[in-house]
């Protein structure tokens, strides 16, 4: 069996234009490989050294349902599509939570948009590179 | 610069400040200090105009009734005993070390050392949350615990800041009747006064809070002492309701964070002096150690008895400070019990302890949340790292 057979294919997605071309090409290839797709929004990090636990809370409410809404649509999609699907909001660093999700979890593929909404995949090089960089699987950067 | 003029460069910071913690996930109060400070040091903007000093007396007491508003009742009972002695002596050991420090080898006046006392000695509760609220470890014991501490520290410094530099003159009976009477009688009054004025656009239960904290600020100055303890205190005494009625807080937030606590944390900035910092880095250096070392020191023994496998953590997050130590020492440049360097240096020791244990605490220290969890068997938090992943449709 060829080690490129892709059955568990994880999209990164956070709203991003980039994510969206990201999941919309991860939707045709599982819908052609017969292939199940994970969706993972990371929520990213709360204010470091908040003044009060509302600035806090607030984020965190804010990033829940804004990163919900997004894996809804995600979920949405992916059932127009005849897709088999699964979706999960975890905190963290993006890279870092990626690349450790897709390795616990058997995924045996990454496929990431080229740019997302973090400030840094502009400033400091994309999050697609770094789970490059990181992945134990290969990875598909959509541009 | 005209008070209009001070106000728009202020006002532009301000957005400055919200979009750079939106993109760079660090709190907004952290980057509008850092932001008053550049731009008071760049453009010499003068942090005594009269608008701009109302304004963040008024956000102090504000903040300060949110600490406690925000705090939660149920989980402080529930690890009270064990933090009943981490949290006082969280207080206690900056507190004696850094007033003796300031007193006896800088020579600083005995009320200006007691100020450096009460803002070194503070736990910052909001920096201890978001942690544990991003690591999951909020709802787990050693969560309690640690925000217990802090609770049970906060409380000292707003008791320490109240008491100490209080002049009791013929007000001071008066303070205390109407600050007893406003705490007993505001959560009786809420629900009815909430109830049929409230959740409206013209936010009356915002204005009821507003008068009770103005009546304080009023009373204190008049008996020259500070507001912060029945402000503390009020603030807990409405936690219960605030929990039933999560919206008026939330618009309460909303008041506070867009136009009064951004005016508080840019003119801490604004006061801040780079020259004096960089002329005094030994002084600096002194005072870090004045806080962390007899923090360390005395809580990591009480934190290992408390709880043996994170005492290291629990040390480290209990060594973090922000509001009230901005509170603190604000509270000591405007009553001229200490100066301008003196508040700087201050101020810059409460920002190296937000960020220098927590950064500490999260690489090297944190506790795995799964293990903390079957501890305690407890079910596991809403979010924490990486849950397994939902089938499509079962989702909400």
């Amino acid at each position: 069996m060829s080690p490129y057979e892709f059955r568990n294919v994880l999209v990164p997605v956070d709203g991003s234009a980039g994510a969206e071309k990201a999941l919309d090409c991860a939707l045709s290839m599982c819908a052609a490989l017969g292939a199940r797709l994970t969706a993972l929004a990371v929520e990213g990090r709360l204010p470091a050294y908040a003044a009060s636990l509302g600035e806090v809370d607030e984020v965190k409410r804010e990033k829940d349902a804004y990163f919900r809404g997004v894996l809804e649509r995600a979920d949405v999609l992916a059932r127009e599509r005849g897709v088999e699907a699964t979706t999960d909001l975890v905190p963290g660093h993006a890279a870092e939570v990626i690349a450790h999700y897709a390795s616990a979890h058997g995924h045996d593929l990454i496929v990431i948009g080229h740019r997302g909404h973090f400030l840094g995949d502009y400033l400091l090089g994309s999050t697609a590179d770094r789970v490059a960089h990181h992945a134990h699987c290969p990875v598909m950067v959509v541009r | 610069m005209t008070p209009v003029e001070l106000g728009a460069v202020l006002a532009g910071t301000v957005v400055l400040a919200s979009m750079l913690s939106v993109e760079l996930g660090i709190s907004v109060a952290l980057l509008e200090l850092a932001l008053g400070v550049v731009v008071g040091n760049a453009f010499h903007l003068d942090a005594g105009t009269p608008w701009l000093v109302f304004i963040a007396q008024f956000a102090s007491i504000v903040l300060t009734f949110l600490a406690g508003a925000e705090v939660d009742p149920d989980d402080f009972r529930e690890r009270f005993g064990a933090s009943v002695a981490i949290g006082p002596a969280s207080f206690v050991g900056p507190f004696v070390v850094a007033w003796a420090v300031a007193d006896g080898l800088l020579g600083w006046t005995l009320k200006a050392s007691l100020i450096a006392g009460t803002a070194l000695s503070t736990t910052s509760l909001a920096v201890v949350y978001a942690v544990l609220v991003e690591t999951g470890l909020n709802r787990t014991r050693i969560g309690k615990l640690i925000m217990s501490a802090c609770f049970v520290t906060d409380m000292a410094t707003a008791v320490a800041l109240s008491a100490i530099f209080i002049t009791p003159n013929a007000w001071f009976p008066l303070f205390i009747v109407v600050s007893v009477a406003v705490i007993v009688a505001l959560p009786k009054l809420a629900p009815w006064f909430f109830g049929r004025y409230g959740d409206r656009v013209i936010e009356p239960e915002i204005k009821l809070v507003f008068v009770c904290l103005f009546a304080l600020m009023v009373l204190a100055d008049r008996a020259q002492g500070h507001a912060v303890l029945p402000a503390f205190v009020l603030g807990l005494v409405m936690s219960r309701h605030y929990q039933r009625h999560r919206k008026e807080q939330e618009r309460l937030r909303v008041v506070a964070f867009a136009f009064l606590t951004p005016f508080f944390f840019l003119r801490g900035g604004m006061n801040v002096s780079l020259g004096a910092v960089f002329a005094n880095l030994g002084i600096l250096a002194l005072l870090v150690a004045a806080k962390m070392v007899p923090k360390i020191s005395l809580v990591l023994p009480l934190a290992r008895r408390a709880v043996p496998e994170h005492a290291t953590f629990t040390t480290l997050l209990m060594s973090t400070g922000l509001t009230f130590g901005t509170i603190s020492s604000l509270y000591g440049l405007n009553a001229g019990i200490i100066d301008r360097t003196q508040f700087s240096l201050l101020v810059t020791v409460v920002v190296v302890s937000a960020i220098v244990p927590t950064a500490i605490a999260q690489r090297w220290f944190s506790p795995s949340v799964e293990a903390e969890h079957a501890a305690r068997d407890r079910p596991a938090p809403q979010v924490m790292a990486p849950p397994a992943p939902l089938p499509a449709g079962e989702r909400a």
